[in-house]
């Protein structure tokens, strides 16, 4: 336990010993716990007194007294407001606890078992971004991992005492401060609620792994209001803003070049090292650091670029490695199978189902079992997204296990002994090519070059589209429309930058522009959460957000890369400057097929030769 | 003792500067300052969080579309909703985006020059 912990417990007795109005602490039930605990229903508005000192927004670089390390304060210093005008960052939504500084209303009430009247849950709503959350009482489990985020994420609580504690998962990336210093989506945030009277004392803890050294203790306050103040909406729209700007702009200031690096700690006389935060800056021995002055300036010159060896993801790969088959329902009739390799989708139906990827072969057998336990109907169509091994290793078992009825009983297909027999696999052209120059079992049979290949199947539109020159040469990405969920295949990863293979095609910018395309067909249902749902080729299923937070990370490499490769820097050059410092602790790797290192380089390779338009 | 001290002003020093509010204006915008331009309007968006005038300025015989932030849409709602419509000459102030790039202001206040209508002059109009 760190001396920040300490401080914070010991605030959490005083406000427990304090404070609390609620009667007897309830006994854990076969029927769920009793409701015993403190009653926090009601409509509340924010403390000014304590927003205002522990405020969301803050100035640009006030990162003081906030445990960030140096990945996050890079991200944050990279930060322009201008970022806002970008169309996925216009109704971000609000993370926990970020989630009680918004300026708006709150309600909070119970809902109960209508037969036994035991609390199943604590409801939690606020005006600002419309967060809705839900604080499970029942006992439940945490979602698996490969489940999508939320802003609001998954919370789960308890009564200690007459401290309501909430535990909450599932989180999407948000802001600890809305001056770019970012929360991950790898954060658990613990908050203690205590009632006193009219007010409740929110007392949070972010534990951040991805962007916090140490655990973050943030307060705040609501107050009951009397009255309901009857606004409770407050719905957002994204517009157009900057006319005339391209879809592949993500407004940035490079590496040491933000003009307004300073510009807080100048105007309140505050050193430079105190301002750009980190753990230090939380405790008494930051006076040691200040004492001489020049060397607490240089010291945080130092910080404003990236400096050390390359990072690690410090985020968990959600993939199950149990040896087992893990199917979940994403939307409409559409599950991922997770835990063989690349994502595997499924859309079934009274057709047949029809499965994007069949991915390593290594568990293909018990993925056969899975779709047969969620399709009565053999396997018809299966669309390769790329040609890599992960995607494509069960192709032969999985086609051997299907049927396409289609082309049985059709003309001429008594004179085929083998028509119909097996499922159909579909690709982009050179997936088909890819497969056969490098002898992978199983190549796809139904091809197309440039333009969408489209099915109604199962009651449902399917377009297949190619993206050309983005991670390979013959990338697709596949939209089930009614179920809308969008199968991103290579293009897009939760766990690891992306795979451009500068060799066979790919490019940064193709990879770019398919993320884009993929954004172009997303709607979200309020402030970037919910709505069209992504299926990435590694990794959780997400919604537009995630996606565009993995286009904003692309550019900003490649804007970073190509600004070197202006000043002439080679490539070892530009790995030694670390582009993707800010971005290594989420993506980044030093082993493995894919590193940091080939990143840096494939962005350096497709800047440096762009394929040709439209290689194929 | 004295560290603790040393500490805690610091600490209060950090936390003075904070402001309240959810966007942060004073990062998108240089409050410091105003600029005026003047040209029509192309379009008014009624949006949360906030809605959007856009107006075509011409300078040295090339058109900007410049961006100036305004109210939300329930604080806008109604006459001014209505009142405004594309093609109205406008002057209009506002605090500069940090980035000139941009072409954005956040409103301070504009008044429609065909017929003197304006907005953000008296007290109680909203702006932001």
């Amino acid at each position: 336990m760190n001396r920040g912990h300490l401080a914070f417990g010991m605030f959490l007795a005083a406000c427990a010993a304090v404070g609390g109005q609620g009667l007897t602490p309830g006994q854990p039930a076969a029927l769920g716990p009793t409701i015993s605990g403190t009653d926090f229903s009601g409509s509340w508005r924010p403390n000014q007194l304590v927003t205002e000192s522990q405020t969301a927004a803050g100035d640009l670089a006030d990162f003081g007294g906030i445990p960030l390390n140096d990945a996050a304060r890079l991200y944050a210093l990279s930060w322009p407001a201008s970022r806002q005008t970008v169309k996925q960052h216009q109704c971000m939504g609000y993370v926990t606890p970020y989630f009680w500084y918004a300026p708006g209303n709150y309600r909070i009430w119970e809902e109960r078992d209508p037969f036994t009247q035991r609390l199943t849950a604590w409801r939690f709503y606020g005006q600002i971004a419309q967060g809705d959350r839900t604080v499970y009482m029942d006992g439940r489990p945490h979602p698996p991992a490969y489940a999508p985020h939320t802003f609001s994420g998954f919370s789960t609580g308890e009564y200690q005492g007459n401290t309501l504690t909430v535990t909450t998962t599932h989180l999407k990336r948000g802001w600890i401060k809305a001056n770019g210093i970012p929360q991950s989506d790898a954060a658990t945030v613990v908050e203690h609620f205590i009632r006193h009277g009219d007010m409740i004392t929110i007392l949070s803890v972010i534990d951040d792994p991805v962007y916090l050294s140490e655990p973050l203790s943030k307060a705040s306050m609501v107050v009951r209001m009397a009255k309901d103040p009857d606004a409770w909406l407050y719905p957002c729209d994204d517009s157009e803003q900057i006319f005339g700007r391209k879809n592949d702009v993500v407004p940035n200031h490079l590496f040491g070049q933000n003009p307004y690096a300073r510009e807080f700690a100048d105007r309140r006389k505050i050193p430079l090292l105190a301002a750009l935060g980190g753990a230090e800056t939380m405790y008494p021995e930051l006076g040691n650091a200040l004492r001489d002055a020049t060397a607490a300036e240089n010291t945080a010159k130092a910080r404003m670029v990236p400096s050390g060896p390359p990072a690690v993801s410090r985020a968990s790969d959600p993939t199950p490695t149990d040896g087992e088959i893990h199917t979940m329902r994403v939307s409409g009739d559409v599950y991922l199978l997770a835990g063989d390799g690349a994502n595997i989708a499924v859309q079934v139906g009274p057709q047949g189902a029809f499965v994007v990827d069949t991915g390593a072969g290594k568990l293909s057998d018990k993925v056969i079992a899975a779709i047969g336990r969620i399709s009565a109907r053999p396997i018809q169509f299966i669309v390769n997204t790329n040609f890599r091994p992960d995607h494509t290793g069960g192709n032969a078992q999985l086609q051997a296990a299907g049927a396409d009825p289609s082309l049985t009983g059709t003309f001429f297909s008594m004179q085929f002994q083998g028509a119909g027999r097996g499922a159909t696999i579909i690709s982009q052209l050179n997936t088909q090519t890819r497969m056969t120059e490098l002898k992978l079992p199983a190549p796809p049979s139904d091809t197309f070059v440039e333009d969408r290949r489209r099915k109604y199947h199962n009651g449902e539109a399917v377009e297949v589209f190619p993206q050309p020159n983005a991670t390979t040469d013959g990338d697709s990405v596949v939209h089930f429309r009614r179920a809308d969920v969008i199968v991103a295949g290579d293009v897009f990863s939760t766990t690891q930058y992306p795979n451009i293979d500068t060799q066979r095609g790919g490019s940064v910018q193709g990879t770019i522009q398919a993320l884009n395309f993929i954004l172009d067909r997303t709607v979200y249902i309020h402030d970037e959460d919910g709505g069209t749902l992504i299926i990435p080729g590694h990794g959780r299923v997400t919604d537009e957000w995630e996606v565009a937070e993995y286009r904003d990370m692309l550019v900003i490499v490649r804007d970073r890369v190509q600004s070197l490769i202006q000043s002439g820097a080679t490539l070892q050059q530009v790995l030694a400057a670390r582009p993707s410092a800010d971005y290594d602790v989420r993506y980044g790797a030093t082993k493995g097929p894919w590193t940091t290192a080939m990143f840096v380089e494939a962005v350096y390779t497709s800047l440096k030769t762009p394929p040709k338009a439209g290689t194929r | 003792m004295k560290r603790w001290l040393t500490f805690v002003s610091l600490l209060a020093l950090l936390l003075t500067g904070m402001v309240s509010a959810h966007h942060s204006f004073s990062a998108t915008y240089d409050t410091s300052k105003t600029a005026t331009i003047e040209g029509k309007v192309v379009q008014f968006l009624l949006r949360n969080p906030h809605s959007f005038l856009h107006v075509a300025v011409t300078k040295d015989g090339k058109e900007q579309v410049w961006n100036i932030e305004w109210a939300a849409a329930g604080q806008l709602s109604g006459t001014i909703a209505t009142s405004i419509r594309a093609g109205d000459p406008v002057t209009v102030n506002g605090n500069p985006a940090r980035d000139p790039a941009d072409l954005r202001l956040r409103m301070v206040n504009v008044r429609r020059t065909s017929d003197g209508a304006n907005w953000g002059f008296a007290a109680g109009q909203f702006v932001n």
